[in-house]
């Protein structure tokens, strides 16, 4: 560029002195700190008076509920909170028959299912992520469950007639859990090639399918990371005289730990707000009652418990989190 | 990833990815399979027990059906996909522009309550959306909002899983590039606009997809109730709680429904994979 005469020309000339309003000058005359935390102000603050108006002014509210007897008033639009205490938590842990029950079990499947979750996405991330025929094709088809599980499927499911029906044979038939491969497995019985052997692997199978439907967007997550990883590090690596192996213990897994981190909370989350997460099916049964009090009590009995969870795993994985500077 | 550098995979590494893609896929695929095959099975088939997984023989009358019953409508249809098209166009724009820009400066800048506010946000994340119904009606009834588009579109700007996954993505761009445009002279927005941005495509990809599938299948049964102004998937679900009699329908519904975020997550995926390499953030 330096042979363009035009460039040379004008880097000769002395810089014009734009005109400055007052605020812009003042604005000039800060140190470097001070107008770095305007800047990060006035980029932030559309996000942040979005979140307090529609995130946290609810959950304010929401916790009000949790220490008051809620009665609504439906033909005004609003309700009225009396305070009374502790007594929702006295309610849901002591009387209630089977919050607790359904609390330990949802959080021991909750333990046992995200490192699955976690070891199964960055497994399949990292085979999609390779080079072979049909890529993008099959990189659609992993992405699936996220769109059949995010709503679209549920939100449909629950009025479609036909699922219905189908969940009803097949609990009829067998008292398992309803899953989309209690299906396949009424085909299989039905074509005579079931006996206890493939009934053990079908269940074992509907425990992985679980989750592999649950870990499309954590698979998503790892492939975008893995594909900032610079292709010259596993160059310069290759040329030190580095065997795969090595460079994907030293290079892939130090590059992806932050996202593992990611993962593992966006896993916890995701778990926690399913629809077929039974403490949450609880809760939404006693907002159905109009027992706002009380569901509002059991939620965030449960939220506590579970950021309580996140917390600490997730400062135990932050130390070891590499940062590529 | 350049060619060249995974050439020496030998034949039975070849074998194992592909054993483990037909095994993993066919997992995936199963329940779309399911879906497409049910949109065109005959009323019969439906019913048939014990149920089949592949059509026998495939009819066009569930669609037919469907587009009969849409015709009918007491509002166009058309309105019904033009509400759902503009709540997910807007939502989704305003929530990429707001929340990463958002998250630029809380991942890059220091200033007082920056940490204090993403810690908020990941807490926040926990909340379902059942529990805060109620408090979050009553807040658009003050804003006066109910019954309108904003009720629906300008949360969306708010979600705090986008926030947190750009914020994530964005700690990995390199400060020095930041820098070196701040070296260069570049005004604050025009580095987050034409140099983090782009460098972070694949990251806001990623969140326009979980945005789109979000508002595309978003029934907003609770803020909006003129029956012109609601959503496509509210009117398909009315469709098919009309009685067993609409089960062929309810297949081709489905379907309907699950190809729009389908075809955006497509055509998204070829994008994440092509930016990194022009990215910048090689060395």
């Amino acid at each position: 560029m330096s042979e363009n005469p035009q460039t040379q020309i004008n880097a000769g000339q002395p810089k014009k002195e734009k005109k400055r309003n007052f605020l812009s000058q003042k604005y000039h005359n800060l140190d470097f700190q001070k107008k770095n935390a305007i800047a990060g102000y006035l980029f932030i603050s559309p996000f942040i008076i979005g979140f307090l108006v529609f995130m946290f002014l609810p959950i304010l509210e929401s916790l009000r509920m949790v220490f008051s007897e809620v009665t609504m008033d439906l033909e005004n639009n609003r309700y009225d909170m009396v305070f009374n205490g502790l007594s929702n938590f006295y309610y849901v842990f002591q009387t209630d028959p089977e919050f607790n029950r359904l609390l330990t079990e949802e959080l021991f499947r909750m333990l046992l299912s995200v490192p699955a979750i976690l070891v199964f996405s960055f497994f399949v991330a990292m085979i999609i992520n390779q080079k072979f025929k049909g890529r993008s094709f099959v990189r659609s088809v992993f992405f699936l469950p996220v769109i059949l599980s995010a709503g679209v499927m549920l939100g449909l499911e629950t009025n479609n007639m036909l699922l219905g029906e189908m969940r009803s044979y097949v609990q009829q038939n067998n008292a398992m859990t309803n899953t989309i491969t209690n299906v396949l497995e009424e085909i299989l019985i039905s074509g005579g090639a079931m006996d206890e052997f493939l009934y053990y692997v079908i269940q074992v199978v509907n425990e992985i399918y679980g989750i592999a439907l649950t870990s499309g967007m954590q698979i998503i997550i790892f492939l975008s990371g893995l594909q900032t990883i610079s292709p010259s590090m596993y160059e310069a690596s290759k040329i030190e005289g580095a065997t795969a192996w090595e460079s994907f213990w030293k290079i892939t897994f130090p590059m992806i730990s932050s996202l593992i981190l990611v993962n593992l909370i966006y896993s916890i989350i995701d778990y926690f707000l399913r629809s077929d997460n039974t403490v949450m099916e609880k809760v939404t049964s006693e907002i159905a009652k109009m027992d706002y009090g009380l569901s509002s009590a059991m939620a965030w009995a449960y939220f506590i418990i579970v950021i309580i969870i996140v917390g600490i795993s997730a400062g135990i994985i932050s130390r070891r989190v590499y940062y590529y500077e | 990833m350049k060619a060249g550098l995974r050439q020496t995979r030998s034949v039975w590494g070849n074998i194992f990815v592909y054993l483990m893609l037909a095994l993993f896929g066919a997992f995936f695929a199963f329940p779309l399979v399911f879906a497409i095959n049910h949109a065109f099975k005959p009323l019969n088939e439906l019913f048939l027990f014990p149920p089949r997984l592949f059509v026998q023989q495939p009819t066009m009358s569930n669609f037919q059906d469907l587009f009969a019953i849409m015709s009918r409508s007491r509002i166009t249809f058309s309105r019904y996909i033009f509400n759902t098209v503009f709540i997910t166009a807007a939502g989704t724009f305003g929530h990429i522009l707001i929340a990463s820009m958002g998250a630029y400066v809380v991942s890059k800048y220091r200033f007082p309550g920056s940490r204090t506010f993403f810690k908020l946000v990941i807490i926040t994340l926990l909340f379902s959306p059942h529990v805060l119904a109620i408090p979050r009606f009553l807040v658009m009834n003050q804003l006066k909002w109910i019954d309108t588009y904003l009720a629906v579109i300008i949360p969306a700007f708010a979600m705090p899983i986008g926030f947190f996954l750009l914020k994530q993505f964005m700690d990995t761009v390199p400060m020095t590039l930041i820098e070196a445009a701040k070296i260069d002279g570049a005004k604050e927005f025009s580095i987050f606009w034409r140099i983090v941005m782009p460098t972070v495509k694949p990251a806001w990809l990623t969140v326009m997809v979980f945005s789109v599938l979000n508002l595309w299948s978003a029934q907003a049964t609770n803020f909006i109730f003129s029956e012109e102004l609601k959503t496509l998937p509210y009117a398909l679900s009315q469709i098919i709680g009309g009685g067993v009699q609409r089960a062929g329908v309810g297949g081709a519904v489905t379907l309907f429904i699950m190809i729009v975020p389908l075809i955006v997550f497509i055509s998204a995926q070829s994008n994440i994979i092509e930016t990194m390499a022009s990215s910048g953030i090689k060395e």
